[in-house]
């Protein structure tokens, strides 16, 4: 299946649907997950179910549930790539600024430093301790740059947008 | 072999000590490491699922920095090698992907060529220094009866990443013996540790934790063996968090692989690993394996079940 | 060149044509063309009165070729051919354009460009039309014997046949007794008949049919020939046992020292290295496995022949090679098990207690292994919960992707066996049940009656406790969406599907026979001639051609025995004339042809010149094409004739 990378949603879901198309529901995806196994709310089998039969991308919040072990992908009979599919179902839905909190929290530190975790005082006297060479600077505008570029500014924004909405 | 060595955003800051390990060893087998300013890899769930244009433009990024020095990227997380790996496939394998990402690539004047390789160290140790390579250069036996998880991300998407067997991957027991170690099998062995959704649903992702360790736990092994740091921090950081919301007792020290090769090694400066570590009896654990104080190998999650942290 | 005088007939077809193309525009555009005399349509031109409006026509208007524009040339050919010939026309000076298939068919969606395409066909086949010469059809003795590759149920029922209307057959079977994997089943659903029972009396009548030759432990080594004339080279290894003097029973086997896994018992159980495959085996006769004899000589061990009563061993026995000269072949060479070590996840091979579908088959028999208790192999305790997980190996894109058709009717027949005997808790899980045949789908509704549960979804994992060897299986019930654990299993049962056998693409390859990508071979048509090959002469029976079940192994393998009895008894066949030509003036003998033609169809002749033997030609071309001198012509595919096609599609439209 094709990145994520063009803005039309149209287009999107019908390359999602086309993806899914060869799933005859033999349910391999769903045993094999580990997720599933204790949380039955999520089902990926369900997931890439609904594209088909419908042509629209549900967006129920579970779909961020995936913890992207791709064990359903080694199994599927079909060679069904359903991480890839969960993957454009949860861009669909950042698009329109509906992301878990925590992943915001870790975009936002991505834009500000490049990194998932901040330095702290503590790692660097950590580091240092170890006799560990100091990290290469990152040039953060460089990232900022990208992030801008890739939409993943707009995307923050929407979501902080929606935050404030009335609920 | 000279590399661009990629730690992780996780290893360099969060797991110092294994970063230690790893310098401490590479440059017994001639593998020279080279600092760049890489960014976070992206990291293969959130970051993807958030935006993958951005996931993919970053990890193309990282690479072209790689390529701007003729070098090949060495990770040590093997979420870090499946973005990049990944992201790698996506790039080269369509002609239009490349170029949308390289348009955005040019605003930071760089550009994604595709001539450097993307490697983990588990490639390195295993494919290329070979176990037989490990065994020769141990100081001493390591006498410890373990469990190894390879992590998801270094074993699918099988067919592009092709580092070892999805459904049997055997390639971390291989180097686990070449130390000495008994490597287990254990039920769930290439089940996911949970890290992948911590942020997004906690009571799941411990869920699935547990299901992990009631697999590892059945054979009663004295440590768990990783060689990604995500699954190192879900294992010894998440034990105490299952163990405090599901009553259970598990106690198991966990190594990253080059830790325990250091060791095995006799290198300078593995005190100061070990001393890194969260779980109460780890640096026993390595004592009791390398024949020092007293009674060999005691099972903490064994034969008594497990112990109380 | 006499005058062309060419006449073009456009069928409608119903709407199938008309309802796209648009007709009456074709004929327009036709009508003009240089030697066109005449341009006429007709709904149904194949139908009787369409046939007569061909032939009226050659006569009224002293046509000498014919074009005609309707379905494809596999469809009709023969039938317009057949009315050139009753209108006292050579039938090779007719040209088809497919205005169905390559056309209406596939540009529904566009009648615009379908009338246009349908114009540009018409003009091409008007344009080979010119060039068509009248070819006379060679015509070919057929011997009337047959050979039957593989001794199954498929290979036995053919022979029989055969047989029966008296022509001579050669049964040629790898193995050293006849009766293939269905020799192997206990019971056959839906009617739960022994499948002995009623196999083993069809054996014996192969054994003792005069007119069956037959010869085990033999393989095809070379074929050459054509339709009614092949010479096929057979080697058979040796049986080291005299079948003639051979009684059966069993004093060598008695005091043989080795043992070996019994392949016939799916390695459950022990043979010596003198054995019988099983009781009923035909022939009647032990076999010594050399690969497993600790020595012939008296030093060493020839224990066997000194126990042997009858004198029927015979140490110095060696291979034959024979010559067999036959009419027809018959390919029926069946199937393998799928090897289930493919799928890690369900652990085959590496848990004891995951078996396939074949062992429990044998575990079953009252004549096999376990006196017919089915037990877990760890223990060998009687399972008293089992589970079945269906489509191992089949529909599924990492192994295969076909539907292997018995495996879901062979574990719902186990399950109601072991529920009736035993009373176990019985899963089956499944994707889709496929109860397709007569009585089945009632088999299943009176299975699921007796007790066994049927859980819609495919299993992830299997998992072991290595202490006891019980076993875990995971799935989802996907009809409830929930997960399915099931702890404590003491059998799982995997309904392995059917694959080719390598027996198959090595015969396909002598036999020149086309595979289809699964890799069972492929039939000259799926629903009209579902059991003849592409080669004249040859056809394919049973499971070699495709997974199927009991029924249609017999249905199909009497239909290709009734194929070559028609061959056969007409005794000569007209065969087409589009053999290639070789002008021996233009030949330099550089033997290029030889080595590039597919069929063996090509010799070197007295004169030193390249030679083709018309009935080995398919007249494929490749020879034509790869001549330096271009010497050679393809009869009815000229040079001449291609080069018009292409000519008169490039230049510009009226």
């Amino acid at each position: 299946m094709r990145p994520v990378i063009w803005d039309d949603d149209e287009e999107r879901v019908s390359d999602v649907r086309q993806a899914a198309q060869p799933c005859f529901q033999c349910g391999v995806c769903a045993a094999s997950c580990p997720v599933f196994r204790v949380a039955p709310e999520f089902n990926p089998r369900i997931a890439v179910d609904e594209i088909v039969q419908t042509g629209t991308v549900a967006v129920t919040g579970r779909e961020w549930y995936c913890a992207y072990c791709l064990m359903c992908e080694q199994r599927c009979p079909m060679g069904v790539a359903l991480c890839e599919i969960l993957v454009a179902i949860k861009n669909l839905s950042a698009r329109d600024g509906k992301v878990p909190p925590s992943i915001v929290e870790m975009m936002d530190v991505i834009r500000f430093t490049g990194k998932v975790s901040h330095p702290s005082k503590g790692t660097t006297r950590r580091r240092r301790e170890l006799g560990l060479p100091e990290l290469p600077e990152v040039d953060a505008a460089e990232v900022q740059k990208l992030l801008e570029v890739t939409g993943a500014i707009d995307r923050l924004t929407r979501y902080r947008e929606a935050e404030c909405e009335p609920q | 072999m000279k590399y661009a060595f990629f730690p992780g955003c996780t290893i360099a800051d969060r797991l110092p000590f294994i970063e230690k390990s790893i310098r401490l060893v590479c440059p017994e087998y001639d593998i020279g490491l080279v600092g760049l300013p890489f960014t976070c890899c992206p990291e293969p769930n959130s970051v993807q699922s958030f935006s993958q244009y951005t996931w993919l433009t970053m990890a193309a990024r990282n690479i072209a920095v790689a390529e701007e020095h003729d070098l090949d990227i060495l990770t040590a997380c093997a979420g870090c090698f499946e973005s990049l790996a990944m992201a790698k496939h996506m790039l080269d394998t369509s002609a239009d992907t490349r170029a949308h990402v390289n348009r955005a690539l040019a605003n930071i004047g760089r550009e994604y060529t595709g001539q450097a390789r993307v490697v983990h160290l588990l490639q390195v140790l295993h494919d290329d220094v070979g176990c037989k390579g490990i065994e020769e250069r141990t100081l001493r036996q390591l006498r410890m009866r373990v469990v190894t998880h390879s992590g998801c991300h270094l074993l699918r998407p099988e067919r592009v990443l092709q580092v070892d067997l999805a459904e049997a991957p055997a390639k971390l027991d291989a180097l686990v013996r070449a130390l000495g170690m008994e490597s287990v099998d254990y039920m769930d062995k290439t089940m996911c540790c949970g890290a992948g959704i911590r942020g997004v649903n906690r009571d799941i992702s411990f869920a699935v934790l547990r299901e992990k360790f009631a697999g590892m736990s059945m054979v009663h092994p004295d440590a768990a063996v990783v060689f990604c740091p995500t699954c190192f921090i879900s294992f010894e950081a998440g034990q105490r968090v299952v163990n405090r919301m599901f009553g259970t007792e598990y106690r198991l020290p966990v190594f990253y692989y080059t830790e325990l090769l250091a060791v095995a090694m006799g290198l300078e400066g593995t005190e100061s690993i070990l001393s890194g570590h969260r779980v109460q009896g780890t640096e026993e654990t390595v004592a009791r394996a390398m024949g020092h104080g007293g009674t060999p190998a005691q099972a903490p999650m064994g034969t008594h079940g497990a112990r109380e942290v | 060149m006499p005058e062309n005088r060419i006449g073009v007939f456009l069928c409608h077809c119903g709407s199938n044509i008309a309802g796209v193309v648009d007709i009456q525009r074709v004929m327009e555009a036709i009508r003009a063309l240089p030697d066109v005399i005449l341009v006429e349509d007709y709904k149904y031109m194949c139908s009787k009165p369409g046939q007569q409006l061909l032939k009226d026509a050659i006569k009224k208007h002293n046509l000498t070729k014919i074009v005609i524009g309707s379905c494809s040339p596999r469809m009709h050919e023969n039938t317009f051919r057949q009315a050139l010939r009753e209108a006292g026309h050579n039938p090779y000076l007719l040209e088809i354009a497919n205005l169905r298939e390559h056309d209406s068919w596939i540009h529904s969606d566009d009648p615009e460009a379908a009338t246009e395409k349908a114009v540009d066909l018409v003009r091409m086949a008007v344009a080979r039309a010119r060039l068509l010469e009248p070819l006379e059809e060679p015509e070919v003795d057929i011997k009337k014997t047959s050979l039957v590759i593989g001794g199954g149920i498929a290979g036995i029922s053919a022979a029989l046949d055969l047989a029966n209307a008296g022509f001579k057959v050669y049964l040629v079977e790898k193995e050293a007794t006849i009766g293939g994997k269905m020799a192997r089943h206990d019971k056959t659903f839906p009617t739960l008949d022994c499948a002995s029972c009623i196999l083993t009396p069809k054996m014996a009548e192969v054994g003792a049919h005069p007119n069956i030759t037959l010869l085990t432990l033999a393989d095809i080594e070379a074929v050459e020939g054509y339709v009614g004339n092949f010479k096929v080279t057979v080697r058979q290894k040796p049986r080291y046992v005299d079948t003639e003097k051979c009684t059966s029973c069993g004093d060598c086997a008695e005091v043989c020292p080795v043992d070996v896994p019994s392949e016939f018992d799916a390695n459950l159980a022990y043979r010596r290295a003198i054995y019988i495959p099983f009781a009923q085996a035909v022939p009647s006769a032990y076999v010594l496995d050399m690969d497993n004899c600790l020595g012939v000589d008296a030093v060493r061990c020839g224990k066997c022949k000194t126990a042997c009563e009858a004198g029927a061993i015979d140490y110095d026995d060696h291979e034959r090679v024979l010559t067999l000269e036959v009419g027809t072949i018959i390919v029926a060479t069946g199937f393998e098990v799928f090897d289930a070590t493919q799928k890690p996840e369900y652990g085959y091979g590496e848990y004891p207690n995951v078996v396939n579908i074949m062992e429990i088959e044998r575990m079953l028999s009252s004549a096999g292994p376990t006196g017919g208790h089915v037990v877990r192999p760890s223990d060998l305790k009687e399972p008293k919960r089992i589970v079945y997980i269906q489509c191992v190996g089949s529909r599924d894109e990492r192994t295969n992707r076909y539907c292997s058709r018995i495996c879901c009717m062979t574990s719902i027949k186990q399950a109601r066996m072991l529920r009736e005997k035993t009373g176990a808790d019985i899963w089956l899980f499944y994707i889709d049940l496929r109860t397709f045949g007569k009585g089945y789908e009632e088999f299943y509704e009176a299975t699921a009656e007796a007790g066994v549960t049927f859980v819609r979804g495919r299993v992830g994992e299997i998992l072991q406790d290595d202490e006891t060897k019980d076993l875990i299986v995971r799935g989802e019930d996907t009809l409830l969406g929930r997960p399915v654990v099931l702890e404590d299993i003491d059998l799982v049962v995997l309904a392995t599907g059917m694959v080719p056998t390598a027996s198959t693409s090595h015969v396909a390859h002598l036999l020149n026979l086309s595979l289809s990508p699964d890799g069972f071979l492929m039939e000259a048509h799926p629903k009209l001639r579902p059991v003849d090959s592409f080669n004249d002469g040859i056809f394919v029976a049973g499971t070699a051609q495709g997974p199927k079940d009991i029924p249609d192994t017999v249905a199909q393998a009497k239909a290709a025995a009734a194929g070559a009895m028609a061959l056969m008894g007409k005794g000569r066949i007209k065969v087409e004339p589009y053999y290639s030509v070789v002008d021996e003036d233009k030949c330099a003998g550089c033997r290029v042809c030889i080595s590039v033609c597919p069929y063996n169809a090509i010799f070197v002749n007295e004169r030193g010149a390249s030679e083709v033997n018309p009935a080995l030609c398919k007249g494929c071309g490749t020879c034509t094409a790869t001549c330096p001198s271009g010497a050679i012509r393809s009869q009815h595919y000229t040079d001449g004739q291609i080069a018009a096609m292409i000519h008169e599609y490039l230049s510009a439209q009226q």
